[in-house]
C-alpha cells in the first residue's frame, strides 16, 4: 500500500516524531524501528480518514499563492472561510497542501 | 462534537499503530514490549499537551479484572474521597487543647536531659487524618483534577496498594514495621549551658588576648588604631554628618556633627607618609587610561563604586583603529565598467511574496494537509476538490472526507 508522508507534519504525526526522536536520543529505539513506526503512522492515518472521518467542508479565500511541484499543490490563503457541518472559521492566513490523490491508487 | 471525533480517530490511529508495530517490538530481537508502551504513553501525553485528544483515554483493548478474581480495593489518592462514613469535624478545641498558663515541666534543653527525649518512631500515625475532608465543598467536584491531568494510559495505574501512614524501609519485615530501628538522634550540643563568656574564647590564647591571625595577607600596621566615637542622640541617628580623618601613625578617628542633612558624607581622607602595602586583591596596572573597564578599586585619589559594571578589569587592549571605506572603483576589475547600468538580478521580484515566504515555515498557525482530486482554474477563479484532509486551525485539528475550495487569485 502506498502511502503519504503529508500527515506526520499533522499534531498527531509532529507529536509521535518528536517521541521517536527523544527515544532515539536516549538509545531506548532504534533509528530503524523508528522509521517503521512512522511508516505503519503514515498507513494507519491514511486508512482511518477513508474510512471513520465522513464530514465535509467547504473553503474560500482569496489565493494569494498557488504552487505545483513535485505532483503537490501549496496555496497559501488570505482572509479564508472554512464552513464545517458544525462551525465556520475565519482565518487571516492559511497554507494548502495536498498530494495527488491518484497516486494513491495505482 | 467535531473535537470528540477527532480525538478519537486519533486514539484509534495510535492503537492501529501500536499493534501492527508490536511484532517488531516484541520479536526479531526488539527493544521490548516495555519500550512499546513507553513508546504510546509520552505519545498520549504529548497529544494531551497539544490539545488534540481529550482524555482520560479508554480503551476497548484495556485489561479488564476478572470476575472470579479477588478483588482489592485501591483508593486513588488523585480523586477526593467521597465515602460513605461520616466523621466529625474537628475543632480548634480538639486538635490543640489549651495549654495552662504555667507550664509545669521545664522544657528540657539540648544536651542537658536524657536522649530519649529526641527519639521519634516512625510509626503509624496517631493523628486523626484530614486529607479526607471535603472542607466543607459538599459535592466534592471541585478538587477533581481536570481530566489531562489523568495518567496517559491504564497501564501506568496499576499499582499495588501502598499505606501511606507507613514508613516503608526496604529490606525490614512486615512484623518490624510498627517499631522504629533508628537510632536516637545524636547529642551535638556541646557547649556548657547558660550564655557563653568572652574569656572563654581568649583564655586559649595569648595572655593579652590577642589572637593572631592565621589566614588572608596580613597587614603591617603603623601604631595603634583608635576610634573616638562621641555619643550621638538616637533621635539624631539618621542626621549625622560624619567626618572621617585618617591621621598618619595615630589612627582613624571619627567626629559627628548634628545637621540637617540627610544622606550626605564628607569623606576627608589624608594620604599618610607610612604607605600600608598592598598584599591581596588585583595589582593595579602602571597606566589607568588603558583600562578597559572603569577604576573600581580606587587606585587613584577619587573613590568612585559603579554597581553596573564588572568587577574585574581586562587587561590593557590595544584599540583597533576602523578601516578606512574602499572606494568601488579602486577595487573593482576594468571590464565591469561596462555593467555599471544594469540593475541588480532581484529588482523585479515580489517583495510580498518574499515576506510571506520567510515566515511561512516558521510561523503557521493554520494549516491544512489533505490529497486533491481535481484542481481548475478559470480567467482567475481557481477551484479545487480535496479528501482526506486534517485542518489545523485556530488550535483545533478538525478531519474531513472530502473538501471544495474557491479561490480569488
Amino acid at each position: 500500500m502506498a502511502t503519504f508522508e503529508l500527515y506526520r507534519r499533522s499534531t498527531i504525526g509532529m507529536c509521535l516524531t518528536e517521541t521517536l526522536d527523544e527515544m532515539v536520543q536516549n538509545g531506548t529505539l532504534s533509528p530503524e524501528l523508528a522509521i517503521q513506526v512512522l511508516v505503519q503512522f503514515d498507513k494507519s492515518m491514511t486508512e482511518a480518514l477513508e474510512t471513520q472521518v465522513k464530514s465535509k467542508v467547504s473553503i474560500k479565500g482569496h489565493l494569494h499563492t498557488y504552487r505545483f511541484c513535485d505532483n503537490v499543490w501549496t496555496f497559501i490563503l488570505q482572509d479564508a472561510l472554512f464552513k464545517n457541518e458544525d462551525s465556520q472559521e475565519n482565518v487571516g492566513r492559511v497554507k494548502i497542501v495536498a498530494c495527488d490523490s491518484k497516486l494513491l491508487t495505482q | 462534537m467535531a473535537a470528540s471525533t477527532t480525538s478519537q480517530v486519533y486514539i484509534d490511529v495510535i492503537e492501529d499503530v501500536m499493534v501492527k508495530v508490536r511484532d517488531e517490538f516484541v520479536n526479531n530481537g526488539g527493544p521490548g514490549e516495555e519500550v512499546l508502551k513507553e513508546l504510546q504513553a509520552m505519545w498520549e501525553s504529548k497529544m494531551m499537551q497539544a490539545g488534540a485528544v481529550l482524555g482520560p483515554i479508554e480503551r476497548s483493548t484495556a485489561a479488564k479484572p476478572t470476575p472470579g478474581g479477588p478483588i482489592t480495593p485501591v483508593h486513588d489518592l488523585n480523586v477526593p474521597y467521597e465515602g460513605t462514613d461520616e466523621y466529625e469535624t474537628p475543632t480548634a478545641d480538639m486538635l490543640f487543647p489549651p495549654t495552662p498558663l504555667q507550664t509545669p515541666i521545664q522544657t528540657p534543653l539540648p544536651g542537658t536531659g536524657d536522649n530519649s527525649t529526641y527519639n521519634i518512631p516512625t510509626g503509624p500515625s496517631d493523628y486523626p487524618s484530614s486529607g479526607n475532608d471535603t472542607g466543607g465543598n459538599a459535592d466534592g467536584k471541585g478538587a477533581r483534577p481536570a481530566p489531562y491531568m489523568q495518567s496517559p494510559s491504564p497501564w501506568m495505574n496499576q499499582r499495588p496498594p501502598l499505606d501511606v501512614n507507613v514508613a516503608y524501609v526496604e529490606g525490614r519485615d512486615e512484623a518490624d514495621r510498627g517499631t522504629s530501628n533508628q537510632p536516637p538522634t545524636q547529642d551535638f550540643f556541646t557547649m556548657p549551658s547558660g550564655k557563653r563568656k568572652r574569656n572563654d574564647l581568649t583564655s586559649q590564647y595569648n595572655a593579652g588576648g590577642y589572637i593572631p591571625q592565621q589566614d588572608g595577607a596580613g597587614d603591617a600596621t603603623h601604631g595603634d588604631f583608635e576610634i573616638e566615637v562621641p555619643p550621638i542622640s538616637q533621635h539624631h541617628i539618621y542626621h549625622q554628618d560624619v567626618c572621617i580623618s585618617f591621621v598618619s601613625g595615630r589612627g582613624i578617628s571619627i567626629n559627628s556633627h548634628h545637621t540637617i542633612s540627610k544622606g550626605k558624607m564628607s569623606a576627608d581622607l589624608e594620604r599618610s607618609t607610612s604607605r600600608i602595602p598592598q598584599l591581596d586583591g588585583p595589582i593595579p596596572y602602571d597606566d589607568d587610561d588603558v583600562l578597559s573597564t572603569p577604576n573600581i578599586y580606587n587606585y587613584g585619589e577619587v573613590f568612585s563604586e559603579d554597581y553596573n559594571i564588572s568587577n574585574t578589569p581586562a587587561p590593557p587592549e590595544v584599540p583597533a583603529s576602523t578601516p578606512a571605506l574602499l572606494v568601488q572603483n579602486e577595487v573593482g576589475n576594468d571590464f565591469d565598467d561596462d555593467d555599471d547600468d544594469e540593475p541588480p538580478l532581484n529588482e523585479e521580484d515580489d517583495d510580498d511574496l518574499d515576506d510571506m515566504e520567510q515566515g511561512e515555515d516558521q510561523n503557521t498557525h493554520h494549516l491544512v494537509l489533505a490529497q486533491f482530486d481535481k484542481v481548475t482554474r478559470t480567467k482567475s477563479r481557481w477551484k479545487c476538490t480535496l479528501k482526506d484532509g486534517i485542518m489545523h486551525i485556530n488550535n483545533k485539528d478538525i478531519l474531513f472526507n472530502k473538501a471544495t475550495g474557491e479561490f480569488e487569485f
